[in-house]
């Protein structure tokens, strides 16, 4: 005989209601815990894909639109920018790295990025399989890209105008996969990858009848984007020398003629602001169906020791002290914390994984495997276990032995 | 009235009662002058419902605090120890059965005859409640539920976890109590074995008078709160 033995035969004589409450428990803690699961893979996600970058120097527009299509790849570009000018800023001696970026094509509703080599190691990666490419029409492909369009090395294929599948395909030029990159979690995972002659080279050969249907602006004022003397590409993701640059070039950005300079962190802030609403409604709902849960545990606690009475007060008679008799509800509380906790979690799981495979608007979320917000999340469960069962444990203590009994008068 | 010279002259009394008044919330359900009791007696409190049978039961337990005058037992002097020192004391020294049984319906038959050990933190020796049990004639059910127990095998239950600690004094409340008369035989017989077989002293409240014939020393209280005879 120990104090859990007896607490399991307290819990078996009423096990529907006991795990009534510890179920309501555990849909407080599923609520909390997959908005906190959530929110934790869409910053880590967005640490990942904002990739180290200080600024995004692209055409005038929204700077929101110019981060999210940039580095994010959700979102339509806000125009070309001349190469020439992007040059300008790469050789200032305040810029430690830029990375030119031209978008405009997609494969299979994959984006095709014109970029040079270095835009791999923003993100860290690393070939899998093959190599960069060495000329023009060589592609390099994304771990997700290569499994969602399934192609592997070696396979040939052709590029659709504009950011969405459905574009007009430039079927004169077929690109060439030449290498396949390890997932790094971020999100060059899900792009193709060429280098930016590629895309000069199809929009100089290839003209279209029309716009496409994203609203891909790569013919506007007449500047073909693969003009020779006024080359243009879609973005320019800078890194800085040093703090200092941060107080300077933004401005020097903005007072160059059709340039905006665009800060990712801050960007991503507002965003997050954005989606804070939502994710802060649900937070709310879920500290109300916690507080719920615990005035719930609280009062079947107390109902439960009042039935007990007897239970308790002989256990008082035999000599077991008020302590004790505090010790076996707090080791109810403390059970009944574990277990709804447990629960909780798994459902938060459940959901978080649900809602990440969905993706939010595409953008697939990495939820983190089991660790510290699951430790918290319990143990937050079983500290208010415990601290619902102090109420209920201190009427057991003081418990009337002798009218519970039936000796009173 | 001193019950104390012409019962129990015993110089090392168990029980020692002196100028005892017993009841709830102020109000006296029964007086005790004088009583003492040694190892290995029994007595037999006796009255009508509501003369305090239990009360007094209770009280000289530790369960109730007296109205007025001293509960020595073994030695101690209860107004001078705390409650949980007194519950302690009960626990490690004295066997209760009460009225009602009392057994944990979720346990098994063992694990209710070592409550009392788990109770004030005494090593359960299991051997030796299944041995109680063999006494009792329940060495079959140990691992059954108790709340399958008829009441007579359940009152026997009781008696066999009040052995459990080798008490010095046992305590009943009523033991007998809508048990019928082989069940009764049963009961009583087991109490006065229980006894013998601790050495304990042993007090019964009762007022089923098929226990009396089997007790020499009564105690008859009465329900003028005043009155308390000796047979």
């Amino acid at each position: 005989m120990n104090d859990f033995k007896l607490v399991g035969s307290f819990i078996l004589r009423r096990p529907v209601t006991w795990l009534f409450h510890a179920l309501s428990l555990a849909v407080a803690i599923a609520v909390l815990g997959s908005v906190l699961l959530i929110q934790r893979a869409a910053d880590t996600r967005l640490k990942r894909d904002l990739a180290g970058v200080d600024l995004v120097v692209g055409a005038k527009g929204s700077p929101l639109q110019l981060v999210m299509s940039s580095l994010f790849h959700v979102d339509a570009p806000t125009g070309n920018i001349l190469l020439s000018q992007a040059e300008t800023i790469r050789a200032n001696r305040l810029v430690r790295s830029a990375i030119p970026i031209s978008l405009g094509d997609n494969v299979g509703g994959v984006r095709i990025v014109g970029t040079e080599k270095a835009f791999g190691t923003l993100y860290g990666a690393e070939l899998s399989s093959g190599r960069w490419w060495d000329k023009t029409m060589e592609a390099v492909i994304g771990a997700e890209a290569a499994e969602r369009l399934s192609l592997g090395l070696g396979d040939t294929f052709v590029g659709d105008h504009g950011l969405m599948p459905g574009g007009q395909a430039h079927r004169d030029a077929r690109y060439k996969v030449t290498g396949i990159l390890a997932p790094t979690g971020a999100v060059i995972d899900r792009l193709v990858l060429t280098d930016l002659a590629s895309v000069w080279a199809i929009h100089e050969n290839h003209h279209h009848d029309g716009e496409a249907k994203d609203g891909h602006k790569h013919h506007e004022r007449g500047n073909e984007i693969g003009k020779k003397d006024a080359r243009q590409i879609t973005a320019l993701l800078v890194q800085y020398q040093s703090p200092l640059a941060a107080a300077i070039l933004p401005g020097l950005v903005s007072a160059t003629p059709d340039l905006q300079p665009a800060s990712p962190a801050r960007e991503a802030l507002r965003l997050t602001a954005l989606l804070g609403a939502g994710s802060n409604t649900l937070t709310l709902l879920g500290t109300v169906l916690l507080a719920l849960a615990a005035f719930g545990f609280i009062i079947a606690l107390a109902s439960a020791v009042a039935s007990r009475r007897r239970e308790l007060a002989l256990l008082g008679a035999l000599g077991a002290s008020q302590s004790h008799l505090l010790r076996l509800t707090l080791i109810e509380g403390l059970v009944l914390g574990s277990v709804g906790g447990a629960i909780g979690i798994a459902f938060a799981r459940l959901a978080a994984a649900s809602i990440a495979a969905t993706g939010l608007g595409g953008y697939a979320l990495p939820v983190e495997s089991f660790g510290q917000t699951d430790l918290v999340l319990w143990s937050g469960a079983v500290a208010l276990g415990l601290l619902g069962a102090v109420f209920p444990g201190l009427v057991a203590a003081r418990t009337d032995i002798v009218r519970s009994l039936g000796g009173g008068a | 009235m001193d019950m104390r010279s012409a019962n129990f002259p015993d110089a090392h009394p168990i029980i020692s009662l002196a100028n005892l008044s017993v009841g709830y919330q102020k109000k006296t359900v029964a007086r005790v002058p004088s009583l003492q009791v040694e190892r290995g007696q029994s007595l037999l409190l006796t009255g009508a419902s509501g003369s305090g049978k239990s009360t007094l039961l209770f009280t000289i337990g530790g369960l109730l605090k007296p109205l007025a005058g001293n509960v020595v037992f073994d030695g101690h002097d209860f107004s001078q120890l705390s409650t949980g020192k007194i519950g302690r004391l009960r626990g490690e020294r004295i066997g209760f059965i009460f009225q009602d049984v009392h057994l944990l319906a979720g346990l098994s038959v063992l694990d209710n005859v070592v409550l009392g050990a788990f109770a004030v933190g005494k090593r359960q020796e299991r051997d030796r409640a299944v041995e109680l049990l063999q006494i009792v004639g329940l060495q079959d059910l140990q691992h059954r539920k108790a709340e399958t127990l008829s009441r007579g095998e359940a009152q026997r239950v009781a008696i066999a976890r009040a052995m459990l600690l080798q008490p010095k004094l046992i305590l009943a409340d009523e033991p007998t109590a809508s048990l019928d008369d082989q069940n009764t035989e049963i009961v009583g017989t087991l109490l006065v074995e229980a006894a013998k077989h601790t050495d304990a002293a042993l007090l019964i409240a009762t007022h089923d008078q098929r226990l009396k014939l089997r007790f020499v020393d009564h105690l008859e209280l009465s329900n003028n709160p005043i009155a308390g005879s000796t047979q």
